[in-house]
């Protein structure tokens, strides 16, 4: 019995597309945030997870059970999904009622227990009302009671704070860390580091379908910082230049392009690598271009951590 | 665990009936049940009126007539021996038609349209110059002919068409009309086995059927039998098995709604397009009868036809292949037929529980 969620090499293609490529994870309980840019691979995560999708190759495990077992997998799994359709004609409370009615729970029990989740998430004077009628932020508070309600050992929460005002957005954390302190996973996904960096215990960096970085967030940021910036340069002399640059210990590898005309570089300090060409240029060597060879990456670290944070 | 899967079972069905039944999509379905009946009501409206006519008729004639009486009539008679046994017409027509007979010679023949009635039956005479041409006796009561029309309208109506696309129009929409609104989640959410949340649906789309169209058959009995005066009633469904056919109609249409049900709730989850799967099974239930036998048994409409309790008769007119398509050639047992109505439903069933279990959510959030 295994006391993690766990992907082992695994790969979504939805036909051609690539969904998620190549993961490989550990996750402990704790908050650990999913983050990434638009079409990362969040959502495609958390459906893998949650059973909603089947991997095209490898194994997901979630406390020990397969996802293909709904039956026992939502007895300990709650999922708000980003999907923002809701059964036809449904009250608030109805939602979350008939959700646990479907767990087989006596009815008594699932009117009870559907009132409880609807108070924690504050949507009691809604409830009453078709879910239809709800604003965006009320549609994500009543997804969330409907993923809280059995009292799930694993949340897994898609984008939870988006559309939610100040307030319930501090009163929604609140309620993570609780559920942390005790001992539960709390998955969520967001589009912006430093909305969730606080609140987690570990950060999982997507890009385009790739888990980039992984951690405990002080691990990540100094990763993100340290990461080495490659450097395509197309010069007269590129041995010359790559002796050169071996002299400062930020180089960490060079290599010489067959024609002879060029060379990739990989540094730990791309401002000073910038610096010392500059320097060089000027001691007359003939430098065709310069240019980043990794931009990809590179954007989506500044993208997650904000411009003033990278330090390079 | 069995326990556990009833109140899942249950709780699915509670969520489903109302979509099942009130869904904006499905409300034609009620109308396709309802033509059947108001058919029979436009009928049964059409034979009262009649019959109306043909009382007003009896009574306005000279002497009160017996059946025997209309019998009597022969070819040939003249208009004094009509009158003798029948008396007076109480209705009669007549027109003069101008025959031409050679160049420039015309005949000229006087045409006349005798009815008589006993009360019940009609009897229309046509003399032409005063001697009997033509003899037509219209029974006001053929049980036999209604019967058949009744069969004739069930099996190529109601069967063929109206449960078939009713039943299309809810089981489709069961998993596929959740995947067109973005709601089908909801259910693949909740710790609940994907082959029980089936079942559930399955029994809420055939409690919707079942009571939609059985109704109706019912409906249509009561409108089919309105018509006919206490005794004709009463002799047909206590001694010409009436009541016992009635009883098989419903049984058939139950066990249709099974079987089309069955069908359609994994063409739903095969096919995001009804109209592929809908098209493929109407031709393939249509050219049933000219199957080889073995592939005859793969089909719903080939076990629903041999358990009608009518058969229609062919008239002898009518071309081959048509006439294969409205007799049954090869009629199973009823015992077979009912085993071989589940057998299949059963197997449509299977397909979909292991389609069910492989379903992903492949809608996406916009
Ligand atoms: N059902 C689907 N069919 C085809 N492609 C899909 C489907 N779902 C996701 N994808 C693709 O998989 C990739 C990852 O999508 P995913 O929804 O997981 O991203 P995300 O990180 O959740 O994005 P967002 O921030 O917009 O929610 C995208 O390229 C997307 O186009
Ligand atoms: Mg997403």
């Amino acid at each position: 019995m295994s006391d993690r969620i766990i992907f082992e090499d695994v790969s979504k293609f939805y036909g051609e597309i690539l969904g998620v490529n190549r993961v490989n994870l550990s996750i402990p309980p704790g908050i650990t945030s999913l983050v990434g840019p638009n079409g990362s691979g969040k959502t495609t995560l958390m459906n893998l997870m949650t059973g909603l999708v089947k991997p095209s190759r490898g194994r997901i495990e979630v406390l020990g059970y397969p996802t293909d077992d709904p039956e026992n997998l939502f007895k300990f799994v709650g999922y708000s999904t980003q999907f923002d359709a809701f059964p036809k004609g449904l009250t608030g409370f109805q939602f979350i009622y008939s959700y646990l009615c479907l767990s087989g729970m006596p009815l008594q029990d699932a009117e009870r227990t559907a009132w409880q989740a609807i108070e924690r998430v504050n949507m009691v004077d809604a409830a009453s009302r078709k879910v239809a009628a709800y604003s965006k932020g009320m549609r994500q508070r009543i997804r969330l009671a409907q993923a809280l309600a059995h009292n799930p050992k694993v949340l897994v929460l898609d984008e939870p704070l988006n559309g939610l005002d100040p307030l319930a957005r501090s009163e929604m954390i609140a309620l993570f860390r609780a559920s942390a302190t005790e001992g539960c996973y709390v998955i969520i996904s967001s589009h912006i580091l430093h909305e969730v960096d606080v609140i987690s215990d570990q950060v999982i960096l997507l890009s385009n379908g790739y888990v980039v970085a992984e951690g405990q967030i002080q691990t990540v940021r100094s990763e993100i910082q340290e990461h080495p910036t490659q450097i395509l340069i197309r010069c007269d002399r590129p041995r010359e230049l790559a002796a050169k640059l071996f002299e400062s210990e930020y180089t960490i590898e060079a290599s010489i392009h067959n024609d002879g005309r060029g060379l990739l570089l990989k540094t730990r300090d791309a401002d000073r690598f910038y610096l010392a060409m500059n320097q060089l240029a000027l001691n007359g060597l003939q430098i065709e271009s310069i240019a980043p060879a990794d931009d990809d990456v590179l954007s989506v670290y500044e993208y997650l951590i904000g411009n003033e944070e990278v330090v390079r | 665990m069995t326990r556990l899967w009833w109140t899942q079972v249950k709780a699915v069905i509670r969520l489903e009936l109302k979509k099942t039944f009130f869904a904006k999509r499905g409300l034609w379905i009620y109308a396709v049940a309802a033509l059947p009946v108001l058919l029979f009501i436009a009928y049964a409206v059409a034979m009262s009126h009649e019959q109306h006519r043909t009382t007003e008729i009896a009574r306005d004639g000279e002497r009160r007539l017996a059946y025997q009486d209309l019998l009597a009539i022969k070819p040939g008679m003249t208009k004094q021996e009509v009158a003798a046994i029948l008396g007076k017409p109480p209705l009669v027509f007549h027109w003069t038609e101008r025959r031409p007979t050679g160049p420039n010679s015309t005949e000229e023949i006087l045409h006349e349209d005798l009815h008589y009635s006993d009360g019940q039956n009609d009897l229309y005479l046509g003399l032409a110059n005063g001697k009997v041409q033509s003899i037509n006796i219209h029974e006001g009561y053929n049980l036999g002919e209604d019967a058949i029309m009744f069969a004739g309208v069930f099996q190529f109506f109601f069967l063929r068409l109206a449960i078939f696309f009713g039943c299309l129009g809810i089981f489709m929409n069961l998993f596929r009309g959740e995947v067109l609104d973005r709601s089908l989640h909801f259910y693949f959410l909740a710790p609940i086995r994907r082959e029980v949340l089936m079942a559930g649906k399955f029994l809420a789309g055939l409690l919707a059927t079942c009571t939609i169209f059985v109704t109706s058959e019912l409906l249509q009995t009561i409108a089919f039998l309105w018509h006919f005066n206490p005794q004709t009633r009463d002799l047909y469904l206590y001694h010409n098995h009436g009541l016992e056919h009635a009883a098989v109609y419903v049984g058939v249409t139950f066990l249709a709604c099974i079987g089309y049900g069955a069908f359609f709730l994994v063409a739903g989850m095969l096919f995001r397009n009804p109209i592929i799967p809908a098209a493929a099974v109407l031709i393939w239930e249509g050219i049933n009868p000219f199957l080889p036998a073995l592939l005859k048994q793969f089909s719903v409409i080939y076990y629903l036809k041999s358990l009608c309790p009518v058969e229609i008769p062919v008239s002898p007119g009518t071309p081959g292949l048509f006439a294969l398509f409205i007799s049954n050639a090869d009629p199973v047992s009823p015992p077979l037929a009912i085993v071989g109505i589940l057998v299949v439903a059963l197997l449509a069933l299977f397909v979909s529980s292991v389609q069910v279990r492989r379903m992903e959510i492949n809608y996406t959030s916009e």
